[in-house]
């Protein structure tokens, strides 16, 4: 996604130049970006008169935040009890080995980002994932690569 | 109203804090985190004192314990030395290159647990007092950086800060020293950022950074010092001799 101030500039003016609707305006670039871009932080300590560190502390410490580009589809595989005990270990290795990236990463491609989450309340579907905001439950290694097929773009391998 | 610590009686304010009190009446506590000019901190525990306020002792951090009622303190017993150690045995795990904790360690008897992996190598417990120094007295250059056991205090995108006026007022309020500043002659290099120092027209001593210097200036509307305090009283008071001298 290519970044233009204009639209970080619409995302802020958004709200009223205060710091309790710092998080709200990070959120709305995570949003729209995928990501935190460093221009939008810096427009926003700008905007809000801040300290960079103050917002830099915010956009490290919730883990919906993201500092660096995120694929274009996210997928949260869940490894709480339930699904660990399910065998999300190797669902994780599966993903890990058909995008070739790791748990926390972005494939090259910038289709895929891969997260590891603690349970996503579904336990009676364990093992769980979900791309986006697709459910699925009960995943086997048998579909994974035809789930994850749905998501790519036309022409890909 | 009166309470008494160690056994000493000893006048208080209703709502001052334990530390403040004892401290007055010459009764030590040790203490990491607390700093006079940004009290409040609370984070270090080391601090932790026994009070009773007739409903049998409990332990309470000291540094920002206020005072309610009439009470007795123990800052020293067994239990109190027990749980101190504690914490300090705790914190060395976290900061385990701090010579200061290493000592305070022994000082309390301060128990191995070989269990634990140290979680760092530095000198750092994440107190926070370099940021809140930073913010309130300086620039906000500093923050604390992610969270959990990769919590750590930085820069942001740990760059050379674009704001820090290389003022060492976070290096000043670090209780263990974990913030490195080195000074030549001439520089002072802090947070991966180097700095000209300025010094005194007169005398020769070192004042602080030019931009510490120019941004202290700028917030009471004035020219950038170029003499110490000390020169600068010395020429005010030959100014008043000459006005007033015969
Ligand atoms: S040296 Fe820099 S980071 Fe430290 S208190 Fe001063 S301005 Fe802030
Ligand atoms: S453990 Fe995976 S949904 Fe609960
Ligand atoms: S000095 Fe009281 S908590 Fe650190």
């Amino acid at each position: 996604m290519q970044v233009d101030m204009q639209t970080i500039t619409d995302i802020l003016h958004n709200y009223p130049a205060q710091q309790r609707y710092s998080l709200a305006m990070l959120q709305d670039m995570q949003r729209h970006f995928n990501y935190i871009p460093r221009e939008g932080m810096e427009a926003l300590a700008e905007y809000l008169d801040c300290p960079l560190s103050s917002l830099y502390a915010m956009a490290t410490f919730y883990k919906a935040l993201s500092l660096k580009p995120k694929g274009r589809h996210i997928i949260k595989l869940c490894d709480g009890t339930a699904c660990h005990i399910r065998g999300s270990v190797n669902l994780v290795g599966g993903v890990e080995r058909l995008l070739g990236i790791q748990a926390g990463e972005t494939s090259a491609d910038g289709q895929f980002s891969l997260e590891l989450v603690n349970c996503l309340g579904s336990c009676a579907l364990a093992p769980v994932m979900v791309v986006d905001d697709t459910y699925y439950g009960k995943v086997t290694m048998e579909r994974l690569p035809e789930i994850l097929g749905q998501y790519r773009e036309e022409g890909q391998p | 109203m009166n309470i008494t610590i160690n056994g000493k009686t000893c006048t208080c304010e209703k709502g001052e804090f334990l530390l403040e009190v004892a401290r007055r009446n010459g009764i030590p506590i040790p203490t990491l985190c607390h700093h006079p000019a940004l009290a409040g901190q609370g984070s270090c525990r080391v601090c932790l004192v026994e009070v009773d306020e007739g409903r049998g002792p409990k332990i309470v951090v000291s540094c920002v314990y206020p005072i309610q009622r009439e009470c007795t303190v123990e800052t020293d017993s067994e239990r109190v030395r027990r749980e101190r150690g504690m914490v300090l045995a705790l914190l060395r795990k976290r900061a385990p290159e701090s010579r200061r904790i290493a000592g305070m360690c022994r000082l309390y008897g301060a128990p191995e647990l070989p269990r634990l992996t140290p979680a760092d190598t530095g000198k750092c417990i994440l107190c926070g007092l370099c940021t809140r120094a930073c913010t309130e007295l300086s620039v906000g250059a500093i923050s604390t950086v992610n969270r959990g056991v990769l919590k750590e205090i930085a820069t942001p995108y740990h760059e050379p800060s674009t704001v820090c006026v290389g003022c060492g007022a976070c290096a000043n309020v670090c209780p263990t020293e974990a913030i490195p500043l080195t000074e030549t002659a001439e520089t002072r290099t802090i947070w991966g950022k180097t700095f000209q120092l300025v010094r005194c027209a007169s005398c020769g001593r070192i004042l602080g950074t030019r931009e510490e210097l120019e941004l202290a200036a700028k917030r009471c509307g004035q020219e950038p010092e170029t003499l110490c305090e000390r020169c600068r009283k010395a020429a005010t008071a030959q100014i008043l001799a000459d006005v007033y001298g015969d």
